[in-house]
Order: structure tokens, then C-alpha cells, then sequence
């Protein structure tokens, strides 16, 4: 049956903050399935939220974090005229993130995505590592973040959260 | 597909303009050893990385090519940050040099990039370089 039109704006509302939060699950899965993966730490810290909020930790250390629309409040969207971030809240996420050279930190137990070997010299990033063996470890390639972000990735992710969000936002006549 | 054609199109800018520098940087790029990685000298690293390669566009008669640049410049510590956004200024400088040169006609890469995301900088604790990074995306359209 055929909604009345008289509420096509509040229906557009909650269908633009659902696929807002559709959105965001779909980018930190994509980010998951993107980055660095050891105990599970790192793809459990990030956070969909305004900007200047600070994100909580980890949420598990349990194997690969898999996000749904529980991870994004959707009370978070309901305030307009306000941009939203998703960030990493691991204390170690500079380096996962290739932002800042590499800094050792213990890990024992099996890494949770393929590890590549290689060797990592003093003042390189996590993910520069030269040659095919060697003592050190990488489970995602260098500069992972910045190709997700700008490499088509995230706005395919983006796009598809927002496509499978406004899906309900149909029947009015 | 021309990977190493969409590479050339960047990097070239990109090692011209340091080496046009007083005193010339050197330049290392993906896969390409660096003795002076330790040293205090100073020196840039670019890393130029792929992200969707098989992307459809409105035409089929060329490559579209999607990734991003990342360039760490490291410059001696404690010796102010001048030089280091000087070569930042040089490299982002060749990009802009690149957005601005219209397609040439026939075969070749017509290349790309979009807004710089930096620089930022770092001076860790117990390493020996000041180190600015910036990146950005690029879009390169490789013509037969």
C-alpha cells in the first residue's frame, strides 16, 4: 500500500541516517578486510564518529573484527550540519597505519591474516619491508591506508553502504 | 594494462624536481634499496601503490587506473623544518606542473592527482631524521 506523502521527510530522515550507518559498517569492514591483521586488536579499534571525538580501544582481541549497524549508534547521525570521521582508537595505530616509523611491540601466538617477511630497517615504516625472507613481518602491504582511502576503495565502499541504506525508502506515491 | 608507464608518469616529475634542488635530494622509490636509510643525511622515499586497476569507464578505449603517491621526506633533526617543506614545496609544485599540462595527443598516460592529504611531521624520539609526509590519490588514463 501506498504511504502518504506527508511523511516522505521523516521517512528520508531516518533512511538518510540509515545509510549513513550502513556506510560506515561497510567502510570499517572494508578496512578490516584492508589492513594489518596480528591478534585482532587493531581491526576491532575503529570508531564511526563526529569530528573531535575521541574513539574508545579495542573492542576484542579474538580474531578479525566483523562490524554491523550495532557499532553505529544511529543517534550518533542525528544531529545535521555535522562531519563525521571514522579513526582507529589502538594504541599502536600510527604505526599499523604506516603513519609513523615502525616500533617494535611483543606478539607472540599466530598472526591472524598471511604474514610476508622480509627486513625492516631502522626508520622504516611497518610495511617497508625489503626483500622475500628475513625476521620481520607484515600482514598488510605498505601504505595500505592511504590506497584504501584514495584508491577507489573507499568510495566504492561508501557508495555501496549508502546504496543498501536508502534501499527502504521506497512506496510513497 | 601499462603499470610501469602510469609509474613513469609520476615519478619522473617527481625526481626532477629534487634533483633540481640546491643541494639535489636523492630520490628512492618502491623496491629500491636505499643505503643511506640509516644515515643522517637527508633524502626522500616515494611510494606509489595501486588501488582499483580494472575500474569501468564511459569509453572502453583506454585504461582507467586509480591508486596513491605517498612521499616521507627526511631531513637531519634538529636543524628547523625549512628544508624538509622545501622539498615538499618542490614535489608538490611538479604535481600541480602535472595537473596543468593539457593531454598529449595520440598513445600515453594521461596522469592525474587529487588533492594532497599533509604534509605532517614527525621528529621520533630515537631515530635521526625529521620526517614530513604527505599524500595524495592519483587517476591515470593510459591511451593505445
Amino acid at each position: 500500500m501506498a504511504k502518504d506523502l506527508k511523511f516522505l521527510v521523516k521517512d528520508l530522515k531516518a533512511e538518510t541516517i540509515r545509510a549513513a550507518q550502513t556506510a560506515c559498517v561497510e567502510i570499517m569492514n572494508g578496512l578490516v578486510k584492508a589492513g594489518p591483521g596480528y591478534s585482532g586488536e587493531f581491526s576491532s579499534a575503529w570508531y564511526a564518529l563526529p569530528r573531535g571525538d575521541s574513539p574508545g580501544g579495542p573492542r576484542s582481541r579474538s580474531g578479525l573484527y566483523k562490524y554491523d549497524l550495532r557499532n553505529v549508534p544511529a543517534a550518533r547521525f542525528e544531529t545535521s550540519g555535522m562531519w563525521y570521521t571514522i579513526v582507529n582508537g589502538a594504541p599502536h595505530a600510527d604505526v599499523a597505519m604506516d603513519l609513523t616509523p615502525y616500533v617494535y611491540e611483543e606478539f607472540s601466538g599466530d598472526a591472524i591474516k598471511k604474514q610476508t617477511r622480509g627486513f625492516r630497517l631502522k626508520n622504516a615504516t611497518r610495511g617497508d619491508l625489503s626483500g622475500t625472507s628475513g625476521p620481520n613481518t607484515r600482514t598488510a602491504p605498505e601504505d595500505w591506508w592511504p590506497t584504501y582511502n584514495v584508491g577507489g576503495a573507499l568510495s566504492k565502499d561508501l557508495a555501496r553502504g549508502f546504496r543498501t541504506g536508502f534501499g527502504k525508502a521506497t512506496g510513497f506515491s | 594494462m601499462n603499470y610501469q608507464a602510469i609509474r613513469a608518469a609520476y615519478e619522473a616529475p617527481i625526481a626532477t624536481a629534487c634533483a633540481a634542488l640546491s643541494p639535489a635530494v636523492p630520490v628512492f622509490f618502491d623496491n629500491l634499496a636505499a643505503s643511506t636509510l640509516t644515515s643522517t643525511s637527508e633524502y626522500v622515499m616515494v611510494n606509489i601503490t595501486f588501488g582499483l586497476t580494472t575500474e569501468v569507464a564511459l569509453k572502453a578505449d583506454f585504461d582507467y587506473v586509480r591508486g596513491a603517491i605517498i612521499c616521507r621526506i627526511h631531513t637531519p633533526k634538529g636543524k628547523g623544518s625549512v628544508r624538509n617543506q622545501t622539498i615538499v614545496a618542490a614535489i608538490t609544485g611538479a604535481f600541480q606542473t602535472l595537473n596543468a599540462t593539457p593531454r598529449a595527443a595520440g598513445a600515453g598516460v594521461y596522469a592525474r592527482v587529487n588533492q594532497i592529504d599533509g604534509p605532517t611531521f614527525d621528529a621520533p624520539v630515537d631515530l635521526p631524521h625529521y620526517i614530513g609526509r604527505f599524500s595524495c590519490g592519483f587517476i591515470a588514463s593510459v591511451y593505445p
